[in-house]
């Protein structure tokens, strides 16, 4: 899959469950991994990594698109980037109503399930959060 | 006289029956191509997922995980049989319903208790005629489940099977080969056979790498295999709902093909039986006519 010109370039290809969400080129990719921010540019390292929630962000020129991750993993192998989730939304998708409900009721008396599972819940909604919010205040540019 | 009406009303309620499946046949062909095409987008997942465990296996040797393992006791199997919602497609709840049933019938002279799960309004139908309690039904699945949905469920085997709960996870479902070829199978879904999730349509064979690829993992193999099990889990089982989604649209597409063929067939010879009524009716007024003027004379 490595040509010539994909060494100067990344290819991003994003599949759910469902369906292909994503797939065309990229300048520089940035990934939620389980414990924070990764960066991944032209040229990376083979790599097998572990998704947490957050957001994905895939520049192209000026432009970046987002999308927020649901877990899952990544791999990086010849300048493809894939990344397996079993939801990716695009930023602009989110309803920050409904994941503050969700915050709501993860954080709230009534919470169900066990203390790992309501984090989890907490975690996801908060990430949720995050992305709409960024989408929300600046849309063009973002420092990399 | 009355018989030639009684035909035309006849040929007419066929007619109009043959609109009807020929339109279910046109329904059933778009829902089988959607489906089909919801089923082949699944696959790169599937396939990337079975790349990924492979690649990760290669580098951790060999695994020991509780969802590997098989259980030397069965005490408790659960059998989830997925069927249709609605009728009129052949025999393609009979066919799961018997593999399902010659299934139960062993898991009781095991001697495991059997735990029932039922999707589609046949199967439920079915099972409460035979008496046979099942402890959770489902109805939302039609021609395309949602992952999110097939999650939920998995999630709740998952935890049922970690706690000692449930010590097989088995799904009655007509598995899809080819477009002209399905099969009734019970699968095992858990333990696990393997770590990658099969990959049975074309292109299954993944090319082997030349070389394998130095990974880097983050944080790491182990780890990373750990969270792609239960993945894996969920993949089989959401291909599952998909394979019974497209066998569905195509048992019930060669169905109304079917139908609609009888159909013309029968309007075919009524026409003939109503041609010979009517002309036998012409032919008999002609001799009473002429019977008429021949008295008259």
């Amino acid at each position: 899959m490595a040509t010539a010109t994909s060494s100067r370039s990344l290819q991003c290809v994003v599949v759910t469950p469902e369906r292909a969400v994503v797939d065309e080129q990229a300048d520089f990719v940035a990934l939620p991994l389980y414990d924070g921010e990764i960066g991944i540019l032209p040229g990376r390292a083979p790599l097998v990594g572990r998704l947490g929630y957050g957001e994905l962000r895939i520049k192209r020129g000026g432009q970046t698109k987002r999308f927020f991750i649901d877990g899952g993993f990544v791999q990086v192998r010849a300048n493809v980037v894939t990344v397996l989730t079993s939801r990716a939304l695009k930023a602009e998708e989110i309803k920050p109503e409904q994941a503050e409900q969700a915050l709501r009721e993860a954080t709230g008396p009534a919470a169900k399930g066990s203390a790992d599972e309501r984090l989890k819940a907490q975690e996801r909604a908060r990430a949720q959060l995050r992305v709409a919010r960024h989408a929300g205040s600046h849309d063009g540019e973002r420092g990399v | 006289m009355a018989k030639t009406r009684e035909l035309v009303k006849r040929r007419k309620a066929i007619r109009n029956i043959r609109k009807i499946t020929r339109t279910m046949e046109l329904i059933a062909t778009a829902r089988f191509k959607k489906a089909l095409d919801r089923a082949v987008e699944a696959e790169a997942y599937t396939r990337k997922i079975a790349e990924l465990a492979a690649d990760l296996s290669a580098s951790t040797g060999s695994v020991d995980h509780p969802l590997l393992k098989k259980r030397d006791e069965v005490n408790n199997s659960l059998l989830l049989v997925l069927c249709s919602n609605r009728g009129l497609c052949g025999g393609y709840n009979a066919g799961i319903l018997r593999e399902a049933n010659q299934r139960i019938r062993e898991v009781k002279a095991d001697g495991a208790t059997l735990h029932l799960e039922l999707s589609g309004k046949k199967a439920i139908a079915y099972y409460r005629y035979q008496g046979e309690p099942a402890e959770h039904t489902y109805v939302q699945f039609d021609f395309n489940p949602r992952f999110d949905e097939v999650e939920e469920i998995a999630e709740r085997y998952l935890a049922d099977y970690i706690a000692g709960r449930l010590d097989r996870v088995e799904v009655a479902y007509m598995r899809f080969l080819s477009a002209s070829r399905q099969k009734p199978e019970v699968a095992t879904l858990l333990p696990l056979s393997s770590v990658a999730p099969d990959v049975t349509r074309k292109a299954a064979a993944p090319a082997a790498p030349a070389k394998p690829v130095e990974y880097e993992f983050l944080p790491s193999a182990a780890n990373i295999l750990e969270e792609l099990l239960p993945v894996s889990f969920k993949v089989r089982l959401f291909k599952c709902f998909l394979d019974a989604a497209v066998s569905e649209q195509i048992a019930r597409r060669v169905t109304m093909k079917q139908a609609t063929e009888s159909a013309d067939d029968m309007i075919k010879s009524l026409t003939r039986l109503y041609n010979r009524a009517r002309q036998a009716q012409i032919t008999k007024e002609i001799a009473e006519i002429i019977g008429g003027a021949e008295a008259l004379k």
